[in-house]
């Protein structure tokens, strides 16, 4: 009998399987971008500063050195104190948000997303406006005779990254008591527990795995942070490993590229042990319940709710005046390094004058970069967690390795790698634009897995036995539905990347600066007034664009799944 | 084993192993153009898996699919130009009712106005004519069981495959459904296979059903073949109710216990008689047949269509089970009664399963 509809002819395109290609493409361009640059780092921190010869020369020089030996103390106390910090504002917050009920509930929470926008060399010099030498409350405090101790160096810089990367505490640990099932918890009640019984008996316990997670974070995101310590640690005076590779790769004096290429492999090792350690310890209490208890919150009695409110307002607009205080300051009159009550325009007038091309290249890169990222880590995010083999598993490994690779070090080992030919990148707006897409493609790639994985497979296959190529499936059924994984990952990556400063710090060329690094530069060494205009623009623009995000996230039918 | 001369779809020798485990040992089949073909088997026996190697999206360990002679192994799934019902929908959440059903009308290019007539029918076909701008979330399990019917028969493939279609329909739709799938598939002659472990719907809608067990088709024939004439203890057994009696083989004859006997040739064995519940007739205990058996009435289970008898064996207390037209005198419960059949109903097995008499 004659059909009354025939498929199209196939040509060899439609039978082709494209994503063992895609994949493979992905794979050698990572490999390239990521595990090229860091090998030969690796290499050279092995190859002897004045010697020139294979060996641990340079391990020896950097232990040798009381210097390098305070560096790397520094670096993991700030780690250690910024961790504790931010695990001590996020948790409790956490909690409330997971079993609680209070007015004003949705208001703080974006709030506490806000906190995340400004990067924390932002809160860094907001901090020295409020608490350095001229600082305004150290003024206002020595009016009463009273002198505050100094802001600069360790707790200084605990303290503002902490409060720029709480929020990832926040976020991580209230979806891990998500995730706790609460039955278990109105078991342990029932069992004759009372609520801090089973608070540490069965809660804590259960959460663990996402406080680790939690606590990792934080603490790669402080080790690894350029801006803060360049800002509060005063140069020499405090110096940390992200800050001494920077300056031992770059520096005027005699440039020391197979010392700063140690201290790179350092940094890498104290993230390496870290990541290692801690899936080890959550691989071995992998015991939450993976049952998403959707019960209601707990509804505080009178009065209590507005103490649970004032309390978390009161959190949370702490952790938010850095920004506002840079937000405000841009607006006031300078007088040399102190700010007057005067309002005035003059801080954005002497920004622009001095902008040159920055502003525009942040935008031009960012959304270069991201266009790149969302294309790229869609892909990767649906093939890593569709295909089984060797190749996906590679690629999703070696895709995470920027994740816990400082900025600073991704950034020296791209300046030696790309220097000379075959990809002689140097000084182009590629070779940012790249740093940029690797250094924030895991959350696009995590982003987008997670939300693969739950979408059915049967879909595809329903589209394949209707006639449509791979291809066309994967863009008409799959990435409609991963678009809630792609905005939540896109959201995230704008704003790190709009505001990335450690790797291209060490790769910009004159024309090729960026707003961040304007920022940075003004805060580290020049015009309070200028820094505080660039530092505004620069979070005011990260936020219209989470803003779209968001609205571009809403008001959709699918369902929205968080990005953690 | 074709009806037709030259098969439309033709399984070769389908191996497909999961790990050391084997999900179809060996299975091939045919079917002609325009043939139903049941696959009926107990949960996990590997229907799906079968016809997901039809429909390309498993490759099978060894082994060959054709359709007309030609071989698909190495044609995408894409291309191979047939519709299939999932057994779990997979209904596009994103897209609406009617969106789904012209999806792969879309995919081969045909005019819009074309599309939404052929959709507006389809929907019409499975009773979903109010539903065509709703969302799948908006739909029960039955409705978007029904899409997806509409959605692989509106393409009018060359061979359809249908993974319990309906299955989570009400008894009275499915019935309905089940004759709308029929009339649709014979009147444009479309090649089907139909997955279902409902025997009735088995029975009632196939040109022939394959029984299979454990990766393997045990049986392939036509629904009275399979109900009649069973090759082997299994398709006895999980199509109709039967009562079974252990027996031996010697000299010719067949002895049940110390009860009845039957004429049988085989090689001296133990062996196995099956007997389907309605084959079991009240005897008169005044006048009691050759073959017959005593059994002691523990339930009488009314049905509608009929009554169900479950007894108990008076020689060796076996559970026994006797169906009988719902009209007319039935035994009481907790009494002995009497109870007849027929000797060319019976169907004896040897011990492996293989059909002796
Ligand atoms: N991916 C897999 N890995 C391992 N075993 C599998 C896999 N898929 C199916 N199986 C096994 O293969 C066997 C056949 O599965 P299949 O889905 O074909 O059963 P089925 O006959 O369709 O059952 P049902 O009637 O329950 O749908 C089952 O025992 C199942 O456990
Ligand atoms: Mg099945």
């Amino acid at each position: 009998m004659k059909r009354a509809y025939d498929l199209p002819p196939k040509g060899a395109l439609a039978r082709l399987d494209p994503w063992p290609w895609l994949g493979t493409a992905a794979f050698f361009t990572v490999v390239v971008f990521v595990a090229w640059p860091l090998s030969e780092l690796a290499l050279e921190s092995f190859i002897g500063q004045e010697s020139q010869r294979l060996g641990f020369e340079n391990y020896a020089t950097f232990f040798a050195s009381s210097y390098f030996r305070r560096a790397l103390f520094n670096s993991l106390t700030i780690g250690a104190l910024g961790t504790f910090i931010a695990l001590c504002i996020g948790v409790p917050l956490a909690f409330a948000y997971a079993r609680f009920d209070f007015p004003g509930r949705d208001t703080i929470e974006v709030g506490i997303l806000l906190s995340m926008l400004s990067p924390p060399f932002v809160g860094a010099y907001a901090w020295i406006l409020m608490f350095g030498r001229s600082g305004w409350v150290s003024e206002f405090a020595r009016g009463f005779g009273i002198d505050l101790p100094p802001i600069y160096g360790a707790f200084g810089i605990s303290m503002a990254c902490a409060f720029g990367l709480y929020p990832l505490v926040f976020l991580v640990v209230r979806s891990g008591l998500a995730r706790v099932n609460r039955s278990l918890e109105e078991a342990a009640y029932s069992l004759g527990r009372g609520r801090f019984g089973v608070m540490f008996t069965i809660t804590l316990p259960l959460v663990l795995p996402a406080l680790l997670t939690a606590a990792l974070l934080v603490f790669l995101g402080v080790v690894s942070d350029f801006g803060t310590p360049g800002i509060l640690g005063e140069g020499e005076r405090f110096p940390v490993l992200a800050t001494l590779a920077y300056s031992l790769y770059l520096s005027e004096i005699g440039a020391e590229p197979g010392m700063a290429a140690t201290t790179c492999m350092i940094l890498l090792a104290i993230t390496l042990v870290l990541v290692l350690g801690v899936r080890f310890l959550s691989s071995r209490r992998s015991v939450a319940s993976d049952t998403a208890s959707d019960l209601a919150l707990r509804a505080l009695a009178g009065s209590k709710k507005w103490v649970m409110t004032a309390g978390v307002a009161l959190l949370v607009l702490t952790a938010n005046m850095p920004t506002i205080v840079v937000v405000v300051s841009s607006f006031l009159e300078v007088r040399g390094a102190v700010f007057q009550p005067v309002l005035t325009l003059a801080n954005y007038h002497n920004a622009m004058a001095a902008m040159g091309n920055a502003l525009w290249n942040s935008l031009m890169l960012a959304a270069i970069a991201l266009a790149l990222i969302i294309m790229v880590g869609a892909g990767v995010g649906y093939y890593i967690s569709r295909r089984s083999g060797l190749l996906p598993r590679a690629l999703d490994l070696l895709i995470m390795v920027p994740f816990v690779v400082p900025g600073t070090v991704l950034g020296i080992g791209y300046a030696r790698v790309f220097n000379e030919p075959p990809l002689l990148l140097t000084g182009t707006y590629a070779i940012i634009a790249i740093v940029y897409v690797i250094r924030r493609l895991p959350y696009m790639t995590r982003s987008c897995a997670a939300i693969v994985f739950q979408i059915d497979r049967g879909l595809e296959d329903a589209s394949l036995s209707l006639g449509r190529p791979p291809l066309a499936g994967f863009r008409r059924i799959v990435l409609p539905l991963m678009r809630p994984g792609i905005v939540a990952g896109a959201a995230i990556a704008w704003v790190e990347v709009f505001s990335e400063l450690s790797a291209s710090i060490v790769l910009y060329t004159g024309p090729t600066r960026t707003l961040p690094i304007a920022a940075y530069q003004q805060a580290a060494t020049g015009d309070f007034g200028m820094a505080a205009a660039y530092s505004t623009v620069l979070v005011g623009i990260a936020a219209t664009g989470l803003f779209i995000f968001l609205i571009a996230a809403r008001g959709r039918r699918d369902r929205v799944v968080g990005w953690v | 084993m074709n009806s037709g001369p030259a098969p439309h779809l033709s399984i070769e020798g389908i191996v497909k192993r999961y790990g050391s485990f084997t999900a179809l040992d060996g299975v091939t089949l045919s079917a002609s153009r325009g043939e139903l073909l049941t696959l009926l088997g107990p949960s996990g026996c590997g229907k799906t898996t079968l016809l997901r190697i039809i429909a390309g999206f498993l490759q099978p360990d060894s082994g060959e699919v054709s359709v007309a002679g030609r071989s698909l192994n190495k044609v995408p799934p894409n291309a191979r130009n047939l519709g299939m019902v999932f057994q779990n929908y997979a209904i596009f959440p994103h897209l609406s009712v009617a969106d789904n059903v012209a999806y792969g009308l879309r995919a081969r290019g045909i005019a819009s106005s074309e599309i939404a007539r052929r959709v507006a029918d389809a929907l019409a076909r499975v009773r979903l004519a109010g539903f065509a701008d709703r969302f799948p979330d908006a739909l029960s399990g039955g409705q978007k069981q029904r899409v997806g019917l509409a959605r692989a028969m509106v393409i009018e493939p060359e061979l359809l495959l249908l993974d319990e279609p309906l299955s989570n329909l009400d008894a009275k739709l499915r019935i309905e459904m089940r004759q709308e799938i029929r009339l649709m598939q014979r009147e444009l002659g479309i090649t089907t296979v139909y997955v279902t472990h409902d025997q009735e719907e088995a029975l009632a809608i196939s040109d022939r059903i394959a029984v299979m067990d454990r990766g393997r088709v045990l049986q392939v024939g036509s629904p009275r073949d399979i109900y009649e004439q069973p090759a082997h203890a299994f398709v006895a057994d999980f199509i109709g109710g039967c009562n079974w009696f252990e027996g031996t083989v010697s000299n010719g004859e067949l002895r049940l216990g110390a009860g009845p006997r039957l004429a049988c040739s085989a090689a001296p064995q133990t062996a196995r008689l099956a007997l389907r519940w309605e084959d079991l007739r009240p005897a008169m205990q005044t006048d009691p047949p050759q073959h017959c058996l005593a059994a002691r009435v523990s339930i009488v289970s009314y049905l509608g269509h009929r009554v169900r008898l479950h007894l108990r064996a008076c020689e060796d207390g076996t559970e026994l089970h006797a169906d009988l037209p719902s009209y007319g005198e039935l035994p009481a419960e907790g009494t002995i009664a009497l109870f007849a059949f027929d000797p060319q109903r019976a169907r004896v097995f040897a011990t492996d399963g293989k059909r002796l008499l």
